[in-house]
């Protein structure tokens, strides 16, 4: 058993004890070996990750709610998803999104806000550190889809050029939703271009991440 | 918390599925079904998402956005229908996945898509228990109808050197100004303007231009030359009077059936009060046509012998070939060779007649079974018998002899000209079928009073009779004696009943069809008698004089109160297995292999076997319908 998880759940943190469903969830997670990257697509479960903040300042704002939804083999089920609030028990909440997401390669809108705000709270509340992969969207569609948009633009920009639409915007969920469509049409396109596993996808944003930084 | 994410994302669904129909008349359950386990899947503009080589399908598509193309693939390329794009809340495929076959159709994004995908299984279950979604999934399947005969005439006009249709209205048939005259008109006048305008006949008209009569070339040289008729004398003592007539509104099909019938060349067509619009001649009809239905049976009324009948029987054959080419339906196409058919029995009977001596006897010949329906195939064997009674002075024995020597010859003809003899010689040579009227009323009697096994097979075969040549009144009598006795006897048709329901159709709880050992379906035992039995039944109950299986439906239910729409279902079911039958026959034959009646429907296309199914729907409803009735 790693440190960390012995420590949490020997010791507690701030946080209240975890209940016992979110402790298994959380333990279930730890024993998982981390998904294999070097998958195709359709052998490969994503997991889109979206929050919802009080706002977009990193040092200011709190974290309100957690959405994950996968995208199994090329598939978006609505029963593979979560969605929790961090009012009450936050650590509870995360463990619980940890337990539905797993070790899977996890997909982004936005990383700068989105990731550092989970990692955050997954150091404060579990005291852990997630090693996955992480892609974000914000880079990956730009430059799979020059033809719709050359830059990194926001959610709302892209939706709009597929024609994606969602039964709520600006909630975790209702956004990961948009996020997990762009995600499908995204994983076709790579595969067109030859990208047909998560680590491919990883070095396309990455290359495009640094390419944008360098401008 | 998990299903607080669940019940957002379904609900999602559920409200984009509800802006389409059927899902927005669909069932709340059925709904909720649906929406729970619809799984969203992607495909880039023109990636295939479904083709007829992938097998059965094992995911139905209901589009949420983009377009989708249905594209007929291999050679049944004839639907226009199928060109059209789907777009959101449009599903597919329908037939394919409830028939578990390869798709007919492939279905390609046109634009980048997102549909939603329920599993093949899921897709059976959401029939089941929603009887909104299996409406419209029936109904889908059911409009598959007219694409199938579209293709079966494809099919055969490539085969066939020409085409014509035989629905053409007789008004639209009518090319010239029809050339009249009065009765009183001098012959020589008429004649002369025959010969003027080099016109094969005229029409003698009142008045108010009713037709009355009618003169026609090929009348001149008995009547004029060679009786040497005097040229003064009004056209009317020499023209045919009483001329066949049918309305403007007739087809095409009706004119070739009345020219066979009547063995005539022109006939009028009248508008609605009856006044002449115009000539159609069989030159008009077939024209295009290499075998006309007039030739064929003047050949048979011309006939000399039995070889000459031997060759029309076979032109009987190739112009089925032509007409099947043409598009005409199983119930006329199946009329107009039992028409041609009958005709060369009678023709048979008269050569028979002129060597054996039946002068004064009063006798009928009765065709049995689907002859006796009005409903050959290209495969019939014979079944027929006599039926005579004569007065008491005269000697019965003595006549029964005569009868069933000249039967013998008749039906030795009749194999000749390619009906087979009998197997169970049911045949008019057989003394058991060479009944008096009272000898027939208690045989008849005797099946009804005591239904055992046999008799009630026998009657499933005899009590479709109907007197063919001779005297028919003989037959009118049997029949309405039989309806009479039948109706007073629930019991018998009860035993009737329960007889017919003992084929089910070939509907598979698991496979589409149930098969026999050589993997074929018999169209005949588990296909068209399960429509003939019932029809029979409920002819008898209800009283209704006709032999043939759609007449009876269709008289008979309108006795019982049945819509319309339900009983022409039914009738088109039974016609589109008949139309199986006699294609399969007729494919055959071609082979010069016998015509049987199986069918594999492996080899049947996706469209055929589909609307088979159906068919065979229809006969399990037709045995429920007096299942109920009969408390069975």
């Amino acid at each position: 058993m790693s440190k960390w998880l012995s420590r949490f759940l020997s010791s507690p943190t701030n946080d209240a004890p975890l209940p016992d469903q979110a402790a298994t969830a959380l333990r279930r997670w730890a024993e998982q070996a981390p998904a294999d990257t070097g998958r195709a697509h359709f052998e490969t479960r994503y997991v889109v990750v979206n929050t919802e903040a009080t706002g977009l300042d990193l040092e200011k704002d709190r974290l309100l709610a957690v959405a994950a939804l996968a995208v199994d083999g090329g598939l978006l089920a609505p029963h593979d998803s979560y969605y929790g609030t961090l009012a009450s028990h936050p650590a509870s909440t995360l463990a619980e999104l940890l337990g539905v997401a797993g070790k899977a390669p996890l997909i982004v809108f936005n990383a700068a806000f989105n990731r550092t705000l989970l990692e955050h709270a997954f150091d404060e509340h579990l005291g852990i550190e997630s090693e996955t992969l992480w892609i974000d969207l914000y880079f990956l569609l730009p430059a799979l889809f020059p033809e719709r948009n050359e830059r990194p633009a926001r959610l709302a920009t892209w939706m709009e050029r597929f024609g994606i639409e969602t039964f709520q915007r600006h909630h975790a969920l209702g956004d990961a939703w948009a996020i997990a469509q762009l995600f499908l049409a995204a994983q076709a396109r790579a595969s067109e271009q030859g990208a047909h596993t998560p680590r491919a996808l990883a070095d396309i944003e990455r290359t495009h991440r640094q390419y944008r930084s360098r401008l | 918390m998990t299903a607080i994410a669940a019940d957002l994302l379904v609900g999602a669904s559920t409200d984009f599925l509800r802006n389409f129909s059927p899902f927005n008349r669909m069932e709340a359950d059925a709904l909720a079904f649906l929406a729970e386990r619809a799984v969203l899947a992607f495909h880039p503009r023109g990636t295939d998402i479904l083709t007829p080589a992938m097998g059965v399908p094992r995911r139905f598509h209901i589009i949420q956005r983009g377009k989708v193309q249905a594209r007929q693939a291999g050679p049944a390329a004839v639907t226009e229908y199928a060109s059209l794009p789907l777009g959101p809340g449009e599903c597919f495929p329908i037939g394919a996945i409830s028939a578990r076959r390869p798709s007919t159709n492939a279905y390609v994004a046109l634009e980048d898509s997102f549909c939603f995908q329920i599993g093949a299984e899921e897709f059976l279950q959401l029939m089941q228990m929603s009887p909104v979604f299996h409406l419209f999934c029936t109904q889908y399947i059911a409009s598959l109808l007219s694409q199938s005969r579209q293709q079966l005439q494809t099919t055969f006009s490539q085969r066939a050197a020409e085409q014509q249709t035989m629905t053409t209205v007789l008004g639209q048939l009518i090319k010239h100004e029809p050339v009249c005259a009065t009765a009183a008109t001098p012959t020589r006048a008429v004649l002369e303007q025959m010969n003027a305008q080099h016109i094969g006949c005229v029409v003698v008209v009142d008045d108010e231009r009713h037709p009355v009569g009618i003169l026609t070339q090929s009348d001149l040289l008995p009547r004029v030359i060679l009786a040497a008729f005097d040229l003064e004398r009004p056209v009317s003592e020499l023209m045919t009077a009483n001329p066949h007539q049918l309305a403007a509104t007739a087809s095409a099909y009706d004119a070739a059936l009345a020219m066979a019938t009547h063995g005539v060349r022109h006939l009028l067509v009248v508008d609605a009060e009856g006044r002449l619009k115009g000539v159609v001649s069989e030159r008009d009809l077939f024209s295009l046509q290499r075998i006309g239905l007039r030739q064929i049976r003047a050949s048979i009324e011309n006939a000399a012998d039995v070889s000459a009948l031997q060759r029309a029987s076979k032109d009987i054959r190739q112009l089925a070939l032509n007409l099947i080419a043409q598009g005409i339906g199983a119930e006329q196409l199946t009329q107009f060779i039992s028409t041609l058919n009958d005709a060369l029995t009678r023709r048979i009977i008269q050569l028979a007649l002129e060597t054996h001596d039946l002068l004064g006897v009063d006798f009928g010949w009765m065709a049995f079974g689907s002859e006796g329906r009005h409903e050959q195939t290209l495969s019939t064997d014979q079944d027929n018998g006599i039926i005579w009674q004569c007065a008491e002075w005269e000697n019965p024995v003595s006549i029964r002899n005569r009868l069933i020597s000249f039967a013998r010859e008749v039906n030795a003809s009749l194999a000749a000209c390619g009906f087979p003899l009998c197997k169970g010689n049911i045949m008019a040579s057989n003394p058991d079928l060479c009944l008096t009227l009272d000898e027939w009323k208690s045989r008849f009697g005797a099946w009804i009073r005591e239904p055992d096994p046999e008799a009630l097979l026998n009657a499933s075969i005899f009590f479709d009779f109907r007197v063919l040549y001779g005297n028919e009144r003989l037959g009118d009598q049997l029949r309405s004696w039989l309806n009479k006795v039948v109706r007073g006897n629930s019991a018998f048709l009860r035993m009737m009943a329960g007889n017919a329901l003992s084929v089910a159709p070939p509907l598979g709880r698991l496979r589409d069809f149930v098969v026999e050992d050589n993997g074929s379906i018999d169209l005949k035992k588990s296909g068209a008698r399960l429509f003939v039995d019932v029809a029979r039944i409920l002819a008898l109950r209800t009283g209704v004089d006709s032999s043939s299986t759609a007449q009876r439906l269709r008289q008979a239910s309108g006795k019982m109160g049945v819509s319309a729409d339900e009983v022409s279902a039914i009738i088109d079911g039974f016609h589109f297995v008949q139309l199986l039958r006699l294609r399969s026959q007729h494919l055959e034959t071609e082979h010069d292999a016998p015509g049987d009646n199986h069918v594999n429907p492996d080899t049947l296309n996706e469209l055929d076997r589909r609307i088979l199914k159906e068919a065979f729907r229809q006969a399990r409803k037709l045995q429920i319908r007096i299942k109920l009735d009969y408390q069975l």
